[in-house]
């Protein structure tokens, strides 16, 4: 059910270390905001654009995963046509949409457990001081992943259940009870963990 | 934070994340469709408080961050971060926190019902509305250069769909809080 936007491939950008490609993401960002110049920004452009495209997706994989940001970032830039002189336009497209993709190309090449390894790491300091347990944040993302099938299965039968009955599909009959039975879960789950010592506290 | 606090959380990301694989409802009289996702952090400060609610929003960014497609309509990644709705998202933890600063403060077991409808109410609107666009468009306006005001004035077309959330979290908070009260419990 939810499939990671990692996509399998050799290039060199999947090659490259998570810890390089996220800091590469925050310098790119501070750069492209420190500069207006067409002439920079548009290579960037063109340059992060292909970078996104080499990949190894199909242009239409490639356009479903970005388009509808994309779409957000037109509707702006038509609305900023009305405000703002055409170059400076241009120029905050450009910006936006390199970055975009350079976004989007680091989501494609880097798998769950690599970034989470990752984050890992940058947790240790708050660890030190006692603020939180990094064990405790993979723990939770393990959790939601292993509940969300339950939890949806949970919302098809409450939909079939409201169905049965003729009653209408309507958000607020259905959020209620679906939160109400899954929180309601919390109590054992938590006793099967303690049960099995995974947090030793 | 105890272990069942810890589930608490992830339990309601994962919730979060099934709101977002529900369809989208377009009413009538309103031209904007009601993803059951945008209401998150008004349930999730309304239902399991202010701390853990911004704790469950802080993990389903991290979700998002790391390249699952949680939000509704199958996105994720950092692209969706770094666009320019990314305030939004990441204001989503903060909202939640709000909300249930206020759910927490103002709820309590023995009020009447209608006290308690507007309590969840104004928590909604406070988190939800006031402080999740007091966030998402100033970061909005800087990235794309669009000014504030019409930032501002252009996400005026959303409000009336997010007071129909509020109206819809409350009362599907209000029907947590009589069958499964969880907010006033410690963490």
């Amino acid at each position: 059910m939810l499939t990671s936007l990692y996509v399998e491939g050799n290039s060199w950008f999947h090659r490259l270390p998570v810890r390089a490609k996220l800091i590469a993401l925050l310098l790119l960002s501070l750069l492209l905001f420190a500069t207006q110049s067409l002439y920079l920004l548009a290579p960037a452009f063109l340059l992060c654009g292909w970078l996104y495209f080499s990949l190894g997706l199909t242009i239409r994989q490639a356009l479903a995963r970005i388009g509808f940001v994309f779409f957000t970032i037109l509707v702006l830039a038509v609305v900023n046509l009305f405000l703002l002189p055409l170059p400076e336009v241009a120029a905050l497209v450009l910006r936006l949409m390199a970055l975009v993709f350079f976004a989007a190309a680091v989501t494609a090449t880097t798998t769950i457990s690599a970034f989470m390894d990752e984050i890992t790491i940058l947790l240790k300091p708050l660890e030190r001081m006692g603020l939180l347990n990094a064990a405790d944040v993979s723990l939770a993302l393990g959790l939601v992943l292993r509940f969300v099938p339950d939890i949806f299965a949970r919302y098809e039968a409450i939909r079939e259940a409201h169905r049965a009955r003729g009653l209408p599909i309507r958000p607020l009959t259905i959020i209620g009870p679906l939160i109400i039975l899954t929180l309601k879960d919390a109590d054992t789950i938590a006793a099967a963990i303690d049960a099995r010592g995974f947090r030793r506290q | 934070m105890n272990t069942r606090d810890l589930v608490l959380i992830a339990l309601f990301a994962a919730i979060v994340v099934v709101l977002g694989l529900i369809p989208p409802i377009t009413l009538g009289f309103i031209p904007v469709p009601i993803t059951a996702q945008s209401m998150g952090a008004m349930l999730a400060g309304c239902i399991i408080g202010a701390k853990r609610g911004a704790l469950a929003f802080l993990l389903f960014v991290l979700l998002v961050a790391i390249g699952l497609p949680v939000l509704s309509g199958g996105r994720g990644g950092l692209a969706v971060l770094a666009g320019p709705s990314g305030g939004f998202i990441l204001g989503w933890a903060v909202a939640a926190y709000v909300t249930g600063i206020i759910a927490e403060r103002f709820i309590h077991e023995g009020q009447s019902e209608s006290r308690q409808f507007g309590g969840f109410f104004l928590a909604s609107v406070a988190g939800g509305i006031v402080v999740l666009y007091g966030i998402g468009v100033p970061w909005l306006s800087a990235v794309t250069g669009t000014p504030l005001l019409a930032a501002a004035t252009g996400s005026l077309t959303f409000i009336p769909g997010d007071f129909l959330k509020a109206a819809i979290a409350t009362l599907a908070a209000r029907a947590v809080y009589a069958g499964y009260p969880l907010l006033p419990a410690r963490a």
